[in-house]
Parts: structure tokens; sequence; C-alpha cells
């Protein structure tokens, strides 16, 4: 099943009612904020009225909030040595 | 030091540029492919899915896509109460975050 993950990358002060309403049913609360729906005409629909606010990819998942915010974590610069012992076990299980 | 410009001694005075500057016109070729790009995620998702929505097919029948518009269009907008009909899009409220594409024909 597919889905559309929608990023909000503009905000709608200052527009039409509408276009904050349209935002709020998607989920869309703030600026990167991102939410995923399920494709269908009527999310469709809804994308194509904040279009000009939006960033939209189609991907076969949805992820958890936590999983997009893990997305853009930082790499740590290091990582932690492991024995032999330890690495073989790991590969193997 | 007091200097007696029109801004200060007028009423109105608009200091809004008459025309926009290049990269302002790079941004606003950038945001009308944006745009172009949301419409076909979203006509290709359905595509493969065997649903059709009337807002996307309208845009495709009624829209050019940024390649299509003549610069013309691109950049200025109809308008009646000018001299040439046109003016600059940036006059447009909310300029950036509307779509403005489409103008009377023969203007």
């Amino acid at each position: 099943m597919a889905f559309f993950r929608i990023t909000l990358l503009r905000s709608a002060i200052g527009l039409p009612r509408r276009s904050t309403d349209v935002l709020k049913a998607l989920g869309l609360k703030k600026r990167m904020a991102t939410v995923f729906h399920a494709v269908s005409p009527s999310v469709a629909g809804q994308i194509m009225k904040v279009k000009e606010l939006v960033q939209v990819e189609e991907c076969q998942y949805r992820l958890t909030k936590q999983e997009v915010h893990l997305e853009r974590k930082p790499d740590p610069g290091y990582y932690l040595e492991k024995s032999a012992v330890e690495q073989r076990s790991e590969s193997s299980s | 030091m007091f200097k007696s410009t029109q801004a200060l001694f007028g009423g109105l005075l608009w200091k809004t540029p008459w025309r926009l500057s290049s990269p302002q016109k790079a941004r606003q070729r950038k945001r009308l492919r944006s745009v172009d790009r949301v419409v076909d995620t979203l006509s290709a998702a359905l595509e493969r899915n065997g649903q059709t929505s009337k807002a996307v097919t309208r845009w495709y029948a009624e829209m050019p896509r940024e390649e299509e518009m003549l610069p013309k269009d691109k950049y200025t907008l109809f308008d009646k109460k000018e001299k040439s009909y046109r003016k600059s899009i940036h006059k447009l409220p909310k300029w950036t975050r509307v779509s403005q594409r489409v103008n009377p024909p023969g203007f």
C-alpha cells in the first residue's frame, strides 16, 4: 500500500482560512512537520488545495514520528570498538 | 540630520520596486517547478493505484507547466488599470504562495 509523505514547508499565515483548515485536516500543525496518508483521490484533492505550501513524496511504508526524527539525526562522529568475538556473535545471529 | 525626501514629506509613496530582480525571478521559477513536481507526484501515485482525481486532471487540462510558460506569464499578470495591461507579479498579495499562471487571452 502506497502512502503520501507530506511535509509542510511554508506556513499558511495570512492565506485564506480554507488553506489553514486543510492543513489542520491533514494533520500539519507547524512548518517542517511530516505526515503520512494513504494514496487516495480525497487526500490528493486536499494536497491540491495547499500544493504551494507542501512537499510530497510517494513511499511504501508509513514511518512513525520517531523514525522521521531519526532520519535527521547527525552522524555521531565516533564508533564503539568491539572485540572480534562480539563482532562475530553479532554477524552470526 | 533631517533630509527632505519624498518618502518623509509625501503621504503615499510606494517603495516597492516596479520590477523583479533576477534572483527573485529565479526563485519564482523554482516555486513554479516545485508545484509542478507536487502535482506530478500526486498524478503518478494515483495512476499506479488506478485512480484519478478531479482536481489533478483539471490542473493538467488548464494549467501550463513551468517550461511551457512564457516569461511574460511567469513574471507579470494582467491588470486592467495599467497602461500596458500588465503589472509585475510581486504586486499580487501573497505572490510566493499562490498559483497565478494564466492570464486573459490576448493580453
